[in-house]
């Protein structure tokens, strides 16, 4: 018995840890985008892949860039000052510059108050700029200097200096911050998002499903869906 | 030198116990997305999380594990686990100060369970330090 002691409390601490491990992965809240590639079958039937679920319409017209009839749609539902969002955004940009007219993108603000206090008022500063054509523009600066602003009490003026320095008419774009076209327009992505079962960020869609956060956060990984997905438009 | 082991295998649990929790975290997206009512980790949603492919967290829990393993092994009288224990747990201790570098300086952010986990490895470093004579003045 002395002898094979030590094995079997090996053994036992093994089946433990994978055993918790499992469990653990079983009870974490359904939000997780790992469920939506798990086999665990969806309200409307059991397939493995979620079924695509159109959601109510966003805010129009979409914030896009790429072709309307690209094989991969991207739609990605972002806050500002979330920093996997801020992690995810080279990998985008990446991924356009990778496939050029393969692809179209749409960003959707899903702005996570109150846990991120800057997020609102950097969606609204970029939709302002939006309103002047270039909230691609602002997304970038945005995103690009995240570190730089998140930390601050007072954002606003950082991105009264992005407006400036991308050419934007200054006092239009104060104006639009605070108008109710604005707040609309952010309240339709959020809803459209809420329709979808966005409950965090960032989440994207590949062609109406959703990319498990995993995948999405890895360039390599998110170029082969996209490669995918495309392929198969092909046949 | 028995007692010594014992520790150093109670130690590695909490380091497992540690390690298992931010893998499911990490695998599942559970704090690594942001969400309305829980803040999301930027260490855990940082490139320095995953090594090829594989959560850092998990190759922790597989390390602890194998701390574990070899304690376990030592405490029943087996040498070549004593042996083997030594340089491992040298090895954790410099990737968690490698870890910890990134975290103060790099990313700047801290996360609760990555530092939990390094003052496990601090504390496996000393017992096992103890435990094979190394130190003897740390002896009471």
């Amino acid at each position: 018995m002395k002898r094979i002691l030590p094995f079997l409390l090996i053994l036992a601490v093994l089946g433990a840890a994978l055993g918790s491990a499992w469990y653990l992965t079983r009870s974490m809240p359904a939000s997780t985008p790992a469920n939506s590639a798990s086999a665990s079958p969806d309200p409307q039937g059991a397939t493995t892949q979620p079924v695509a679920n159109k959601g109510v319409p966003g805010a129009e017209p979409a914030n896009t860039r790429g072709p309307a009839n690209a094989p991969a749609q991207l739609e990605e539902f972002g806050d500002f000052q979330c920093p996997p969002c801020g992690i995810f955004h080279p990998i985008l940009e990446q991924m356009e510059q990778e496939f050029g007219d393969k692809l179209r993108v749409t960003f959707r603000e899903f702005p996570l108050v109150p846990a991120h206090r800057h997020a609102l008022i950097a969606a609204s500063a970029a939709e302002a700029a939006g309103a002047q054509g270039k909230f691609w523009e602002m997304h970038k600066m945005i995103f690009d200097h995240q570190k730089d602003w998140k930390d601050s009490f007072d954002s606003r003026p950082t991105f009264e200096g992005y407006a400036k320095e991308i050419g934007l008419d200054v006092e239009r774009y104060k104006r639009d911050l605070e108008s109710d076209a604005i707040a609309q327009r952010i309240f339709l992505d959020g809803k459209r998002g809420y329709s979808l079962g966005v409950k965090g960020t960032p989440t994207l869609f590949l062609n109406d499903r959703e990319v498990p956060f995993e995948t999405l956060i890895q360039a390599d990984k998110l170029r082969v869906v996209i490669q995918k997905e495309i392929e198969s438009a092909r046949k | 030198m028995k007692k010594f082991y014992a520790i150093t295998a109670l130690l590695s649990l909490l380091g497992l116990a540690d390690a298992i929790y931010l893998t499911v975290e990490h695998v599942t997206g559970q704090s690594v997305k942001c969400t309305i009512i829980s803040g999301c980790s930027e260490v855990l949603s940082s490139p320095y999380a995953v090594v090829a492919g594989v959560p850092l967290a998990m190759i922790g829990a597989a390390a602890y594990f194998a701390v574990f393993a070899l304690a376990t092994l030592a405490a029943f009288g087996y040498r070549i686990a004593a042996t083997l224990l030594m340089p491992l747990v040298v090895a954790m201790f410099l990737v968690s100060l490698w870890l910890i570098y990134l975290q103060a300086f790099v990313i700047r952010e801290f996360c609760q369970y990555c530092l939990f986990s390094a003052a496990v490895t601090v504390g496996l470093l000393v017992v096992v330090l103890i435990a094979r004579r190394r130190v003897r003045y740390l002896l009471p």
